[in-house]
């Protein structure tokens, strides 16, 4: 307890240096902020399937009593953006390199937190602002942003014809939340690069660690470009510049609509990997632990992801085959995404090597990683069909494009979150997640998930295309109205089954029943500290011997693991 | 929820929940290319996936721990690990990526970028707004940007059949995208730039044209309709078209803010050669 002299309720809960409570601020607002998105997914699909119907008292129809009680086309634009903003930036975000970036980095490499603890209160209370200028905009008198998620100019533009203040509150909030993230991306690097524990080299970090710092690299090179090309925008919206308008036609203003698209997804697309990458990190851990068996080719996941992160910045084009972009181009951006699919069919089997020969404990941890090798695989292999530059042709703006990134980002995000929150549950709060609904979560979840996004899917394959309010006013998309029902109400379902996960959490901080330490027999360094785990974390800085993956050793007596911190001559017969 | 489970028993969406779809009915010369990659597509990652899942299947029934089973101490790092990892890897791009990669670029050089030229292509400019389309076409001397040019009523896109067509897309305000699902045509309209495509249709009838990038709160019903006819049909379109001026009721009223941008009569661009 040392360093730790912040004592009152302020300094220690709300205006806290700890990565540990600034972690569970984080959790607080993406778990607030995964139900909000969420809730707005059900209205959207409430319109798609029953397109200009009353919203039910359930889904919160009296917000929409001004407009009959009906989700009108404004509304459901401002729906469909405001969804994905939120999920993107303000739930997954905050939940794995908010809450566990923060939470695990120090304990995980032995340190006593992070390399600059202010930046780092500074960073989550930047993001807080972000997030109040963002929900300000739903009380302005035109409602919120309504240009997608994307937001291309000229549509945000004022010329776009977008009424109100939404699309500039939205630009604003963005450039907060990009200012918050570079800071904790600098944080992240730093303190992964240079508060490592003494014998904790690159290739002794759980893959976690390497999952999150490799998002913090893309973070703070990538974010710093969406950043400016917001701030453009920004100009654009607000003094009237014409930094992205080319006027009507091709009369020759000298601004440029596809140069917004460019540094969008030069981003956009890292960003992917950004949110991917702690959960790949996060499941290759889980697996190791939950099948009492070394991770399969540690070093080889290491590398594959890094390089995945490398060509992950020179793919962008692939989300822009339909712009007119030069041919040559089209090709090059293709061949490069397609190179993606060397290093990540490695790491892929290799988590199938993890569970080769194992001991496999189906713990709920475990049931929500396998449920990411499962989507993640659906996910990924769908990427081909838009990788490629003539069935992008087809497939573009469809509703197979909205299929495919939910698998990716919504389901294995969602998955591997969970998992994480179940495994390292006991190490945040010192109490265990009930283990009975943890399980139904996943099963109902699961299930659910898989119907709604591959079904999404199928509409698309069939030529649904996206953020349409109304798929029936088309012939071509008028036999799909009972699949488009279906969805819907398999979307409720998983809804509904997110309240077990709420239900699960209340209960049992209201049960609290005590976790044993490490209740997971885990190696690494955050199980070994006392709980409450004190501002400072460790009383001794901990000494690594051993990588984060040693289970089931056949020359270890007694147990089935040997911590990193541990020796093994300690361990060993006689 | 009464509502909701009223509507599943009344309806008949208890049969149409099932997986797969079908791609829309193609009608053009070379979509059958993109569905065939697409089917490639499907085929080999289903093959993969299912290996993956029997894999994943067998080792979950396997080695569950409540069997007893003892885990294998083996970091996977040997040489002879590696190797096999890296292996499968490249089996994967081989078999996979690269068979797309190659049918995509031989698509693409022999179809979709290889313009046709010559006496017989009809040439139109497409010029969508918030939220219509815009159509032209050339009129008698056949060439834009003159006094004759057609501009037919709007959301009206008429093209005769066994046809190439050459169509430049610019758009007037936001950027849209020209979307034939039946054609497997799908081109992002622009502003300040002028884009160009090409297809042919096979048969004759009345198909959909959407819009695909997110233009505003009218995206959604910013539809337009291709008639696909024979060639004395559509020659005869093209005449009734070019006698009468047509006034649409729409015309005006689109943007009642701010009359000096409306779209003028005629709007057409002088045709820009192809690069």
């Amino acid at each position: 307890m040392s360093s730790n002299n912040q004592t009152s309720f302020i300094t220690k809960y709300i205006f806290s240096t700890d990565h540990k409570v600034i972690a569970k601020q984080f959790m607080v607002m993406g778990t607030f902020f995964l139900f909000f998105g969420g809730a707005m997914a059900m209205l959207i699909r409430w319109q798609l399937a029953y397109p200009e119907q009353k919203v039910p008292w359930w889904l919160l129809g009296f917000i929409f009593e001004n407009d009959g009680g009906i989700i009108t086309p404004d509304i459901y634009n401002q729906l469909f953006t405001m969804h994905g903003t939120i999920m993107i930036f303000w739930a997954i975000t905050p939940l794995l390199i908010g809450t566990f970036g923060n939470f695990l980095i120090p304990l995980q490499i032995g340190t006593h937190d992070m390399a600059f603890p202010k930046l780092n209160m500074l960073s989550f209370w930047t993001m807080f602002l972000a997030s109040l200028v963002l929900l300000s905009s739903y009380i302005l008198p035109n409602g919120a942003a309504s240009g997608g998620w994307t937001s291309y100019p000229p549509l945000s533009s004022p010329s776009g014809g977008i009424p109100g203040l939404g699309q500039t509150i939205w630009t604003l909030a963005l450039i907060l939340m990009g200012v918050s993230t570079m800071m904790g991306a600098i944080n992240y690097i730093s303190t992964v690069v240079r508060l490592r524990a003494r014998g904790m080299d690159y290739f002794k970090m759980p893959l976690s660690i390497w999952g999150l710092f490799l998002a913090s690299i893309l973070n703070s090179v990538f974010v710093p470009v969406i950043a400016a090309g917001l701030i453009l925008l920004l100009l654009d919206q607000t003094i009237g510049t014409e930094f992205f308008l080319a006027g009507r036609l091709a009369s020759g203003d000298p601004g440029d609509p596809l140069l917004f698209q460019h540094v969008f997804w030069i981003f956009g697309h890292p960003e992917v990997y950004i949110l991917i990458l702690p959960v790949w990190g996060i499941v290759s851990d889980l697996l190791s632990v939950f099948s009492r068996k070394p991770a399969y080719g540690y070093k080889v996941t290491a590398i594959a992801m890094s390089t995945v992160v490398a060509l992950s910045s020179l793919v962008w084009g692939h989300h822009m085959y339909t712009t007119g972009m030069s041919p040559l181009l089209g090709k090059s951006f293709m061949f490069l995404t397609l190179l993606i699919s060397i290093p990540s069919s490695m790491f892929f089997l290799n988590w199938l090597g993890t569970l080769w020969r194992g001991s496999l404990h189906f713990d709920t941890p475990m049931l929500f990683s396998i449920g990411v090798i499962w989507v993640f695989g659906i996910g990924g292999l769908t990427g081909l069909y838009n990788a490629t530059v003539t069935a992008d042709i087809y497939l573009h703006d469809t509703m197979f494009v909205v299929g495919h990134f939910h698998y990716t980002l919504a389901a294995s995000v969602m998955l591997g979150s969970f998992a994480a929150i179940y495994y390292w549950f006991p190490c945040m709060f010192g109490i265990k997640l009930d283990s009975m609904l943890g399980k139904i979560h996943f099963w109902g979840s699961f299930i659910s998930l898989n119907y709604v996004f591959f079904n999404m899917m199928a509409v698309g394959y069939a030529g649904q295309h996206r953020r349409i309010y109304n798929p029936s006013e088309y012939s071509f998309l008028k036999h799909l109205s009972g699949i488009n029902e279906w969805i819907t109400i398999f979307s409720f379902i998983l809804g509904a089954f997110q309240a077990l996960f709420l239900i699960n959490i209340i209960w049992s901080l209201f049960k609290n029943e005590k976790s044993e330490k490490n209740p997971w027999h885990a190696t690494t360094l955050e199980w070994t500290v006392e709980y409450p785990i004190p501002h400072g974390n460790f009383i001794h800085e901990p000494i690594v011997f051993n990588g984060p993956h040693e289970y089931s050793r056949p020359d270890i007596l007694d147990r089935d693991w040997l911590g990193q911190d541990e020796k093994e001559d300690d361990f060993k017969h006689g | 929820m009464k509502t909701l489970y009223n509507k599943i028993k009344s309806k008949h969406i208890l049969y149409s929940g099932i997986w797969f779809q079908d791609l829309p009915k193609d009608v053009s010369l070379d979509g059958y290319r993109i569905d065939n990659v697409i089917s490639y597509t499907d085929l080999i990652i289903s093959i993969y996936f299912g290996i993956v899942v029997a894999l994943l299947a067998y080792f979950i029934y396997q080695y569950r721990a409540s069997k007893g089973h003892k885990a294998t101490y083996d970091h996977g790092d040997k040489r002879k690990n590696v190797l096999v990892t890296g292996g499968l890897g490249l089996l994967v791009f081989f078999s996979v990526d690269a068979v797309i990669e190659t049918m995509a670029f031989k698509d693409l050089r022999e179809a979709f970028w290889n313009f046709p030229k010559g006496e017989n292509v009809v040439r139109i400019e497409v010029m969508p707004q918030q939220y219509a389309w815009n159509f032209c076409y050339p009129g008698p001397d056949n060439e834009f940007g003159t006094d004759d040019d057609i501009i037919p009523t709007q959301n009206q896109m008429h093209v005769p059949v066994n046809t190439p067509i050459v169509i430049q897309l610019a758009s007037w305000d936001v950027i849209h995208s020209f979307y034939l699902p039946n054609f497997r045509v799908k081109q992002d309209a622009v502003p300040g730039m002028i884009t160009p495509l090409w297809f042919q249709a096979k048969e004759t009838g009345v198909y959909d044209i959407a819009c695909a990038e997110l233009c505003g709160n009218g995206h959604y019903r910013m539809k337009g309709y291709l008639t696909v006819e024979t060639k004395e049909d559509y020659q005869s379109w093209l005449n009734e078209n070019s006698v009468q001026e047509t006034e649409s009721d729409e015309w005006d009223d689109w943007d009642d803010d701010d009359d000096d941008s409306g779209v003028p009569e005629n709007w057409s661009w002088v045709w820009e050669a192809l690069k």
